[in-house]
């Protein structure tokens, strides 16, 4: 009788210790609750910097364009034979500093297209707060340069060129869609959406048209293809696939998501 | 509050068994505790009103972890005593339409167990409720106020849950006979439709957590939400709708392990085989369900995509990717533990032998089937991984990690288990009729046909775009099921009259068998435990999602490792009272259980069929 109950115990912790076991010899991760970053004035550059570098993997987005491919300059490992961001951002654009040329070129991402790439860059305050772009900023003047970010360019709101761009900042600093209107056609404006798609004309042919794309993919997909972008390509762009961040669900309101979703379908 | 304890006690004094007496002691408490926290709201909005603490703070394990473990070993309780009425009473149907007093007996059975689990459901519920008022009481509050209806409603049919229960139990010998059984069997019919509506109404109240309705934003005053939307939220019917299938599966395979430990430490023949008999009708039972159980799973997968694509995604992919992966591994054990039973139990059934060559064939395609399911299909990995593999999905192991190849793998193990659960039924019978040949050659033909039909839409999935691929799968599926149906439809009637090549001998099994019933039990427990923290995983950092966020230091939702020590803790917390619980119910009945078995195994033979 105790044997048979020492055995009954063994089978019982056993099966329960290998299920553990596998359990904790995958991979391990966390979901992290999102930080809202807030910098005093006395932020160091390393605080900024260390942020930086996480959002840029993250929450930024920026390696699904900025990361292996060509769809996009490398900033860490140089675009070419020009080395690093940091060792050329204040070399890019007259007048400016290194800080205050990557500051625009994230929230105004078209003006200062670099030759040879298409603008498909959306404006990022769009997904971050002022303070995760200043330090995305940091990060980037690190890589091969000096960091001159400080917690006053953060705290003024804006950069130092006066690029107005700060207002907007300033009215972004929480989760969530910073455009609140419903209008199909703003909300495919707002997120550059034609910076890859082809609507009545307009746009880049990266991505699949718009144009007729009600005849060829049900609601469903459509949705599931904003979500999700990098599940599935369409036929012809397979080579794009992987290139669309998969933030907007986080960007977007159900809402929005949805007026965008029967706004498409009803291209036919 | 003082006062309650006292009344309990004195209730529990003037009950009439021991069995009796705890039961109702503790359903008191349950009832007491749920009470106490309808009235506590009083005080709690004032404290709210006064910014008191949104948390409490539980030591050495943390809040999470307790709340975790509470909310985790009452579900294995309630899954039970809510599973195991439904085959109770279908049991006791049996006996009455077909006149067979065994199936009585066994239903009997069944619900001695459900009496003593009932206390430590109570007791769990009661636990669970004052670690939520005290560690969380802000959310509490909020649920509250916007379900306070409910949760009296949820007192009263628990009440009623409770009484019926033993009068369902006490009164089966007196009402064994005439209409005074169709009134039993009522009762039986009774106590299920209020541990349903109980379900229902806890469903709700976690459901909303997840899927909230769309006009509930964080600014909207919990007073303010309207309460029948709140209640049939999203994602409120697929999960019940999934829990009462899941709970048939977990009560199956819980009353299992129960008659394999009493079958190995059975003292005699007749014990031993009415045990194991009450093993194998586990067994089916859990497996049954189990197969029908995925269709649910994929109902709610669905409607969860409805609701929230991002919510979805997260479940699907993200942090959670390889989630599917363990649980893949864990109902590849269930499979493989499942048909081995079946494989073994064919030795004590004459005329199994000749079927004793296919069972290394079925083995092969279980064993291939589980490896491909469990093939991850994009992995997490850093950009160096992702660099080498030259994308998310490995080279060629991600040909298999797609859903083509997923859903094609499990069902041909669903297929092969029940070809097993075929094989097995048919072992000692020699049909009569004169069409036997002909639809023996249609029944494999079904089985080959369907086969066919996974197979095809499995490879031509690889060559259409996911829209098209995920309608695939509903054709896999039906022919499976309508194998499955017309397969057991032509057996049932070529079976007729059939001669028996020998009577299935009945507690002749080895002990080694009995093992893969408490894996089973086990395995179905653990399992439970991961669905339950993929479910609630999704919300993230939310309390109610995108509602009410969770501000505790304990927000973030913790890695597979983590969860898994949590779920075998409660697992392990489950299993150690239910070897309690049973023990004493096994002290109740010693006696009384063999002698009503002695002239009945040779009926058995039938029921296998």
């Amino acid at each position: 009788m105790l044997a048979e109950n020492l055995k009954i115990i063994g089978v019982v912790v056993g099966t329960i210790g290998v299920f553990t076991l596998l359990a904790n010899s995958i991979p391990q991760v966390q979901s992290e609750v999102p930080q809202d970053l807030s910098f005093g004035t006395d932020v160091s550059a390393a605080e900024l910097t260390a942020s930086g570098e996480l959002l840029y993997g993250s929450a930024g987005g920026c390696t699904a364009c900025h990361g292996l491919g060509t769809r996009a300059p490398n900033l860490l490992t140089g675009n070419g034979s020009e080395g690093p961001i940091g060792a050329r951002c204040g070399d890019r654009v007259s007048g400016e500093s290194c800080k205050e040329y990557l500051y625009l070129a994230m929230v105004e991402p078209n003006v200062f297209l670099v030759d040879g790439y298409s603008p498909i860059m959306p404006d990022m305050r769009r997904s971050l707060s002022n303070d995760q772009i200043w330090a995305i900023v940091a990060y980037l003047e690190a890589q091969g340069g000096e960091v001159t970010v400080t917690g006053a360019d953060i705290n003024q709101g804006g950069s130092e060129s006066g690029s107005g761009a700060s207002t907007a900042v300033a009215d972004n600093s929480g989760v969530g869609p910073a455009n609140t209107s419903t209008d199909p056609m703003d909300i495919l404006n707002g997120n550059a959406c034609l910076g890859c798609h082809i609507l009545d004309g307009a746009g880049a042919p990266i991505g699949p048209s718009f144009d007729g794309i009600g005849s060829r993919l049900s609601a469903e997909y459509i949705r599931e293809s904003i979500l999700d972008p990098g599940v599935s390509a369409s036929e012809g762009f397979e080579e794009s696939l992987g290139m669309m961040p998969a933030m907007y669900g986080d960007q977007l309101t159900a809402q929005q998501l949805e007026n965008v979703v029967t706004f498409l379908v009803n291209r036919r | 509050m003082a006062i309650l304890p006292m009344k309990i006690n004195k209730t529990g004094r003037s009950g009439g068994g021991v069995i009796c007496r705890r039961g109702l002691c503790w359903a008191a408490l349950a009832v007491c505790g749920v009470l106490a926290q309808l009235a506590i709201p009083e005080l709690l909005l004032a404290q709210a009103t006064e910014g008191a603490r949104q948390y409490g703070e539980f030591p050495l394990i943390g809040s999470r972890a307790a709340i975790w473990i509470a909310a985790q070993v009452h579900l294995l309780f309630a899954a039970f005593v809510l599973g195991v009425p439904m085959f109770a009473v279908v049991a006791e149907a049996v006996g009455i339409f077909g006149g067979d007093k065994k199936y009585d007996k066994l239903a009997k059975e069944f619900t001695r167990l459900l009496l003593v689990a009932y206390s430590a459901t109570a007791i769990w519920g009661a636990i669970l409720s004052f670690l939520l008022v005290t560690l969380y009481p802000g959310l509490w509050l909020y649920l509250v106020e916007i379900f306070a209806v409910s949760m009296w409603v949820y007192v009263g049919l628990f009440f009623f849950e409770s009484f019926t229960l033993y009068l369902y139990y006490y009164g089966w010998d007196l009402w064994s006979t005439g209409r005074a059984k169709w009134v039993h069997w009522t009762l039986g019919i009774m106590l299920n439709v209020w541990g349903t509506l109980v379900m229902f109404i806890a469903n709700s109240w976690l459901t909303y957590m997840m899927s909230p309705p769309a006009d509930v934003t964080p600014d909207t005053a919990p007073g303010m939400v309207q309460f029948w939307s709140a209640f049939a939220n999203a994602t409120w019917m697929p999960i019940n709708i999934h829990r009462i299938i899941a709970n048939v599966v977990f009560g199956g395979a819980i009353v299992g392990a129960y008659a394999a430990y009493r079958f190995l430490v059975a003292k005699t023949d007749e014990e031993r085989a009415h045990y194991d008999w009450m093993g194998y009708i586990g067994n089916l039972i859990a497996i049954g369900a189990l197969i029908i159980l995925p269709f649910a799973g994929y109902y709610l997968g669905r409607e969860i995509y409805e609701f929230n694509q991002q919510m979805g995604i997260t479940m699907m992919g993200g942090f959670m990717s390889w989630l599917w992966i363990i649980q893949a591994f864990l109902i590849g054990v269930l499979f493989l533990a499942g048909n081995y039973y079946l494989w073994v139990g064919m030795g004590r059934i004459p005329g199994a032998e000749r079927f004793t060559p296919y069972t290394k064939y079925m083995l092969i395609v279980l064993v291939v089937g589980v490896m491909v399911w469990a093939t991850p299909n994009s992995m997490i990995a850093d950009r160096e991984e992702i660099a080498a593999m030259g994308g998310t999905h490995h080279p060629f192991l991600g040909v298999l990690g797609v859903m083509s190849a997923k859903n094609t793998a499990v069902n041909l193990m669903i297929l092969t288990t029940f070809l097993s659960f075929l094989l097995y039924r048919r072992a000692n019978s020699r049909p009569t009729v004169d069409w036997a040949r002909t639809a023996t050659f249609v029944q494999g033909a079904l089985f080959v046909i369907s086969a066919i039909v996974v197979v095809f839409y499995g490879v031509y999935g690889y060559f259409v775009p996911a829209i098209v691929r995920i309608g695939f799968s509903v054709y896999q599926v039906l022919a499976v099921l309508a194998t499955i149906v017309g397969v057991i439809t032509i057996d049932v009637f070529m079976l007729r009259g059939a001669e028996s090549r020998g009577d299935i001998q009945w507690g002749q099994m080895p002990p080694r068998s009995q093992y893969a019933l408490f894996i089973l039990a086990v395995t179905f427990t653990w399992l439970m435990g991961l669905m339950g923290f993929a479910r609630s995983g999704i919300r993230q950092h939310w309390h109610v999602w995108e509602v009410m966020r969770d501000t505790s230091s304990e927000a973030a939702t913790p890695a597979l490792g983590y969860a898994a020590i949590v779920i075998s803790g409660c697992v392990l917390i489950f299993f150690a009272l239910v070897s309690f619980i049973f023990w004493l119910g096994g002290l109740a009945e010693k006696g009384s259980q063999v002698s009503s078995s002695k002239g009945e195994m040779s009926g058995h033979t039938e029921v296998a069929k």
